[in-house]
């Protein structure tokens, strides 16, 4: 007994240690160290070589905060974020209601809205790219045959964003639409019984029952939404690369173009910390909605 | 038998949305698929055909001569297996040890992890390229795999699923004499398998597909991966489409095999994460 009993004791001393220490390890060296390095750097006037013996203090800030491309993205950025994500979520609630019996057909309609998931950007932005090709592509064809003339897609000024929110859209509705069903089968089917004896419409149903049932799901569904809306870049690299005159360029792409295609790493630094704040003002922001939407 | 007739006939327009829907996913995929295999003559044909006359290799040929398709499908390997097998295994361990152990500072630590996840790549991208160029990674495998190993979502996942374990079991394995380790190993482990290939699959999947980072660290065509190969391809407006739809293929269809067999492990992997936030 006293021997399990020292056993015991020994055994929490050093062992949980030995099990997290390598990730703790990693995450500090490549995840908490970066951070603070980024803040370091951007007050420097650093290049590729990052050769910090240009102190700046807060230049880059001052830049950043009167410069008309970095407002020109963070406006693409925001309207990102109030098309996307509300176009999504809205398509994504009505299919998840549609979905979410555990019928064979449901089921087989649910594995395909969900498939995109392995298409990387890069292959979802080529098949995209090319079927909406002013030349090559199949459904430009089709819209000439309607009447609609030659549309160019890819390469308009106010109709390409909409063009690359609808790959996006494409590619990641079915995510949502996956987690809300989960969320809905998880509300007490007696509450849809009661109703029923009640006579509440289907649609009554949805919004009496089904919203509120799956509130904190759908809470975190639009916090990521919105967070991931503040960090789009890969779809529009692969497709227009910002383009066509700077309409489509989110404030990542232009980070990674002042860091990666003109080297001002300072700059494109005090451009990540900028991010980081807007990025941590909304969550803070969501989550006081969240908890004060709770209370009522 | 009239309420059932009835309720057949209300579901026909929403059966012919859920269609729509689907068809809108499968036809581009289906379309490129095809269009893969056209010469090149063919796909800048007007009008544009939907089938191929006739079934032509000659685009996956050309991408070994145009593009390096053996690298970048090699890169890609050792990127997504590289890095997802040893980070599940490390963020295993590390979520075994905050769910089945007291320890001090455990709550701090647990914490900082989860704080991590709050850190968006893009913030830390352009320090964790100064410090993989500066110890001389750039262009390396170790350079494209260590940033990736801690992953703070698996750890969340792998912590939630030990925690709801039994105490029971981990206790008779100790009066057995079990070391901890052989505890983790030989009791626990087998009982979280379906959560550790839901990690795996997702990890794979993810890393396989991702753009930014294969992005930063790799310069040398030798070492790019099929994700970014694909993208700088296509991005220096190439009228070379052929090629380019053999290449997405050549990078879609491994995942969509993997999705076609574990679909129920991505479904859940997803949904779990979903609802836990």
């Amino acid at each position: 007994m006293q021997a399990t009993a020292k056993r015991e004791r020994r055994r929490s001393v050093l062992a949980p240690y030995l099990f997290i220490a390598p990730v703790i390890i990693l995450l500090f060296i490549f995840n908490v160290m970066p951070l603070l390095i980024s803040f370091f750097i951007s007050l420097f006037d650093a290049d590729i070589s990052f050769h910090l013996n240009k102190f700046i203090g807060l230049g880059n800030f001052a830049e950043v905060f009167s410069d008309n491309r970095f407002y020109n993205s963070l406006g693409v950025t925001l309207k990102w974020t109030v098309v996307e994500v509300p176009c999504q979520l809205i398509l994504a609630l009505i299919l998840a209601g549609l979905l979410t019996r555990n019928t064979v057909i449901n089921k087989i309609f649910r594995a395909i809205y969900f498939m995109p998931i392995v298409c990387s950007a890069t292959a979802t932005g080529i098949m995209w790219k090319l079927i909406l090709h002013s030349n090559v592509g199949y459904i430009t064809y089709l819209l000439r045959m309607m009447g609609f003339g030659k549309i160019n897609f890819m390469n308009t000024a106010g109709l390409t964003f909409y063009v690359i929110v609808f790959m996006s859209v494409w590619k990641t509705f079915g995510i949502s639409t996956t987690i809300l069903i989960g969320a809905m089968q998880n509300v007490p089917t007696v509450l849809y019984e009661a109703a029923d004896i009640d006579g509440c419409s289907r649609a009554r149903q949805f919004f009496a029952i089904t919203l509120p049932g799956i509130r904190p799901t759908l809470w975190f569904l639009i916090m990521t939404r919105i967070i991931g809306s503040f960090q789009v870049f890969d779809i529009v690299y692969t497709t227009t690369g910002g383009g066509p005159s700077l309409t489509t360029e989110t404030l990542v792409t232009y980070i990674y173009t002042r860091g990666f295609e003109v080297f001002r790493m300072g700059y494109a630094s005090s451009l990540s910390v900028v991010l980081l704040g807007l990025i941590l003002i909304i969550t803070v922001i969501m989550y006081a909605a969240m908890l004060k939407g709770e209370k009522d | 038998m009239s309420n059932k007739l009835i309720r057949r006939i209300r579901y026909i327009p929403i059966f012919l949305l859920l269609l729509f829907f689907a068809l809108l996913i499968i036809l581009p995929v289906l379309w490129m698929a095809l269009s893969a295999f056209k010469p090149a003559k063919e796909i800048i044909k007007y009008p544009p055909t939907l089938f191929p006359s006739n079934f032509d290799l000659g685009n996956f040929a050309r991408l070994k001569t145009r593009l390096r398709i053996i690298d970048y499908v090699r890169n890609s390997l050792i990127y997504a297996l590289g890095t997802t097998l040893p980070s599940v295994f490390l963020c295993t361990l590390a979520g075994y040890g905050f769910a089945r152990f007291e320890f001090r500072g455990r709550n701090a630590l647990f914490i900082l992890v989860l704080a991590t996840m709050m850190i968006p790549f893009q913030v830390t991208m352009i320090p964790l390229f100064l410090v993989v160029k500066k110890i001389g990674l750039y262009d390396t495998y170790p350079g494209l795999i260590l940033p990736k190993l801690a992953a703070a979502i698996t750890i969340f996942m792998m912590r939630s699923a030990f925690v709801t374990l039994p105490k029971e079991l981990e206790e008779a394995a100790r009066i057995d004499g079990a070391t901890e380790f052989g505890t983790f190993w030989r009791i626990m482990l087998p009982q979280v398998k379906p959560s550790i290939i839901t990690m795996l699959i997702l990890g794979i999947n993810a890393a396989w597909n991702d753009l930014m980072w294969p992005l930063l660290v790799t310069g040398d065509t030798k070492m790019r991966t099929l994700a970014n190969g694909l993208a700088l391809f296509i991005g220096s407006d190439t009228t070379e489409y052929g090629p380019a739809f053999a290449g997405a293929m050549v990078s879609i269809l491994p995942m969509l095999l993997l999705y076609i067999f574990g679909q129920r492990y991505f479904v859940e992997g997803t949904v779990t994460s979903g609802l836990k936030g």
